[in-house]
């Protein structure tokens, strides 16, 4: 009876009441973004990939993704590894600063991305020879490596600025900055997303006049309003093709790879796959991404907050390498729920691009065209798919298609 | 350090800075008959170069003969070139016989490593970068920095050169400043070619500091201080240009206040001739951290710098003064003023370019930045620092543009006053 007593009166903290109250609204608002526009009906039935794609190639993308996929997991493994050797060590690293707290805690969190770049660097060389042998990539060594280089300094000047909001929050708030700076990290990514069409390299209007009259269309049948219709040129680097939706209200935008439009894929093709990506600027995806962020971000600053305590927490530089270790293993134990999330908008894009086109056969023949042309395997393992699969499988988006068909049909 | 005495090339200056004008207004005329002589000796000194290479090669010592001809050539050459570039007034003779004022003093010959011996000709390159900069008659590499066809601009031995020609025609003077900065790179060049003539197997220094004998003390408005620290973390030195990439931002965002609180420092100053405690304060810990960005990502300094600019946080450090007077006429017509020593600054941009260049591969094998490196790199901040000191309106004086001991301010630092700081 005691105990019962106990856990009733420990319940009743307001610290405790505080926890629950925000876990019920976190709940809440999963849920609100977890609602889809694939009715809760469908079911999606049952294919062999030998239907649709021929043996040789199922042979050649299984192998050729189960390579990517066991690098993947090596890189993974040593990325880990080095954080965690760098939380331990990496405060050594602190009389290379002349810097006050916040100066020496960004040069931290720089050097542990740094040391991370190198330590991946026989990762990134391998892929490209893969990619490069299976003529998916026609990036070269150099390139690749000058690319990666720069990317990380734009990895940087991100990793410095968080940093520099966390150190100076906590300089302030001490044990209370992550409350501060989650929603203020929230709004920088929404302000990221806001600009980032601008930010795309290499992007061009779309000119084809028969694509933008399509593209007009399906904005109209899927309730969106005009869009920004770019073309990025990537084809100097990689023969796979892609699309992507991003920004959103007066940014939003559409880009298509130009190995897209390269004539590989018939106008009906292109349509499905304009049609996908109007489907996630009518269904403000990247909104709900930032949204999913914020509900990550929350609790994951609040356990940093807490873990780094005894390293002095967050307000000293010298918690900077274990905050980083503890964002990367919290990211990753993240990762098979983003992608779970990811796969989730896939789908409900797809369902509004069979809707918007009715045409279901395009819809099965531009899947099909998409994972032969990037070698993609079209059934892949459920553990690659858990870890790596950001979409539905080829042959879960072609059942899609048919599950469409036979929903239309009665 | 590595004084200017243990050195088997050493550079005396012993000029006056008088000039006649008639001789500045008609140098280049003046000069064309020596450097014909030149030449013609230089094709001699060509071949005899290549049996010095040999002889060293084989016997680990160069020829006594071949290297007192060859020693003779590189000492000619450094008159003539003091005379052309106005380091020195005297007609240089056709003999190159010690005694001109800007000499030479080259050591007997001495026992050479014969690896350095045979890979002469490649280990030279490093060296031909700083020459290039100093000394070349047009800039190639800043050329090919801004990614034009064909070369211009000046090397600040050509810089120094005709601003002082202009100088020395209306006043018969040359500032020591300029005449300072001849010697230096002629002293550099000289020493570069010491060594690919095989007359030496010491690598040309292109420290500024023991280039060319007893420096002035000077105490500017504007000095800049360095630290006896050369270790380099090989980390933060692979990674240097985009570790600093923080702090360029900054630096942007806090450049485009600056330039606006220059202009408003430039209205106040017109009006009451000084400027005013707060734009003077904010402006110097501009220029301060200004410097110490710089020294950071052209390596001159090791650890990673604060983001206030704030006195003594920082190894290599600007010290500014109080502010002082100024005179009215130069307040208003600054930016005309500046025009040449902005273009100094450019070339010296140059220099720290090439510092960094170089200074990333020793540091980067060796964990040590090479002093001579380090201290040309100082230079090359702190007449950057002066300038943009002059034209933000911080001092009045004039950059100065040889290498100098500075002896810091005593308003900004009495207690240290006593003690003179090294400083490029």
């Amino acid at each position: 009876m005691s105990a019962v007593r106990r856990l009733a009166s420990r319940l009743a903290r307001p610290a405790t009441l505080a926890v629950l109250a925000a876990a019920a609204l976190w709940i809440l608002a999963a849920q609100a973004l977890w609602s889809s526009t694939v009715p809760a009906s469908v079911h999606l039935p049952h294919l062999e990939a030998s239907r649709f794609f021929s043996d040789s190639f199922l042979r050649r993308s299984t192998s050729y993704e189960r390579f990517l996929e066991i690098e993947g997991l090596l890189a993974l493994a040593t990325l880990l590894v080095v954080l965690a050797v760098y939380a331990q060590r990496g405060n050594r690293l602190m009389r290379e600063s002349a810097a006050g707290r916040i100066g020496t805690g960004m040069l931290l969190g720089m050097l542990g991305f740094a040391v991370v770049w190198l330590a991946e660097i026989p990762f990134g060389v391998a892929a490209v020879w893969w990619e490069r042998r299976h003529g998916i990539s026609h990036q070269g060594y150099v390139e690749w490596a000058i690319g990666s280089f720069l990317e990380l300094g734009s990895t940087f000047l991100f990793v410095s600025l968080a940093l520099a909001i966390a150190l100076g929050l906590a300089g302030v708030f001490r044990r209370w900055w992550w409350a501060v700076a989650a929603p203020l990290f929230v709004g920088l990514a929404l302000l990221f997303t806001f600009v980032s069409p601008y930010l795309i390299p290499s992007t061009k209007p779309l000119h084809d006049p028969h694509l933008v009259a399509d593209a007009r269309s399906l904005e109209r049948s899927e309730g969106v309003g005009e869009t920004r219709l770019r073309v990025q040129d990537v084809h100097r680097f990689t023969t796979a093709p892609n699309a992507e939706a991003t920004g959103f209200g007066a940014t939003r935008t559409v880009i298509l790879w130009d190995t897209l439009l390269d004539g590989r894929f018939s106008d009906a093709e292109v349509r499905v796959v304009l049609a996908h990506e109007i489907g996630h600027l009518a269904h403000d995806d990247a909104l709900r991404r930032v949204g999913w962020l914020a509900l990550f971000l929350i609790p994951a600053t609040a356990l940093i907050a807490l873990l780094t305590r005894r390293r002095g927490g967050m307000a000293r530089p010298e918690a900077v390498p274990l905050a980083l270790f503890l964002l990367v293993v919290l990211q990753l134990l993240a990762t098979p729920f983003f992608n779970l999330v990811s796969r989730h908008d896939e789908a409900a894009a797809d369902w509004s691009a069979l809707v918007a086109t009715r045409d279901p056969a395009a819809e099965r023949s531009a899947m099909r065209q998409l994972a032969t042309t990037s070698l993609s395997n079209p059934d892949p393992p459920g553990w690659a798919q858990l870890l790596y699969g950001t979409h539905p499988t080829a042959m879960q988006r072609i059942a899609m298609s048919y599950a469409w068909e036979e929903r239309e049909r009665k | 350090m590595d004084s200017m005495d243990e050195r088997p090339i050493r550079l005396t200056v012993s000029d006056d800075l008088k000039r006649g004008r008639l001789s500045v207004l008609f140098r280049l005329l003046l000069a064309l008959p020596f450097l014909i002589w030149l030449g013609i000796w230089g094709i001699a000194a060509f071949f005899v170069t290549i049996f010095n290479w040999v002889v060293a090669l084989a016997t680990g010592r160069p020829d006594q003969d071949l290297h007192g001809f060859l020693a003779r050539f590189v000492r000619y050459a450094t008159h003539v070139y003091a005379f052309l570039y106005l380091a020195a007034e005297p007609f240089p003779g056709i003999g190159g016989r010690p005694g001109y004022p800007i000499d030479l003093e080259i050591d007997p010959p001495d026992r050479q490593n014969r690896w350095t011996v045979a890979f002469r000709l490649v280990l030279v390159v490093p060296a031909l970068f700083i020459l290039s900069v100093l000394a070349s008659s047009t800039n190639e590499l800043y050329g090919l920095t801004n990614n034009r066809q064909g070369s211009y601009g000046f090397s600040l031995l050509g810089l120094a050169a005709i601003f002082g020609w202009f100088v020395g025609v209306a006043r018969g003077r040359m500032p020591r400043g300029l005449r300072d900065l001849v010697a230096y790179a002629i002293s550099y060049t000289a020493q570069f070619w010491a060594y690919l003539l095989v007359l030496t197997d010491r690598y040309p220094s292109s420290d500024p500091l023991t280039a060319i004998g007893p420096l002035p003390t000077r105490a500017d408005p504007l000095s800049v201080e360095t630290d006896e620290d050369l270790r380099r973390s090989r980390l933060t030195v692979f990674f240097r240009l985009l570790l600093a990439i923080p702090h360029l931002a900054w630096l942007t965002l806090w450049g485009l206040v600056a330039l606006l609180a220059a202009v408003i420092n430039w209205i106040v100053t017109l009006a009451r001739g000084t400027s005013p405690e707060s734009l003077h304060r904010f402006l110097a810990a501009y220029l301060r951290y200004q410097l110490h960005v710089g020294a950071y990502v052209y390596l001159i300094g090791n650890p990673f710098p604060g983001f206030t600019g704030a006195v003594g946080s920082y190894p290599i450090d600007l010290r500014v003064a109080e502010r002082e007077r100024q005179n009215r006429w130069t307040v208003a017509f600054r930016l005309l003023l500046a025009l040449p020593a902005l273009l100094i600054a450019i070339a010296y941009m140059s220099l720290a370019y090439t510092v960094a260049f170089l200074g990333w591969f020793a540091s980067l094998f060796t964990g040590r930045m090479p002093l001579g490196l380090r201290n040309a790199g100082a230079l090359a901040l702190r007449y950057m620092a002066q300038t943009n000191g002059y034209l933000f309106f911080v001092t009045g004086a004039y950059p100065y543009s040889g290498p100098c001991l500075a002896t810091p301010p005593e308003a900004s630092a009495p207690s240290a006053a006593a003690a003179p700081l090294l400083s490029a």
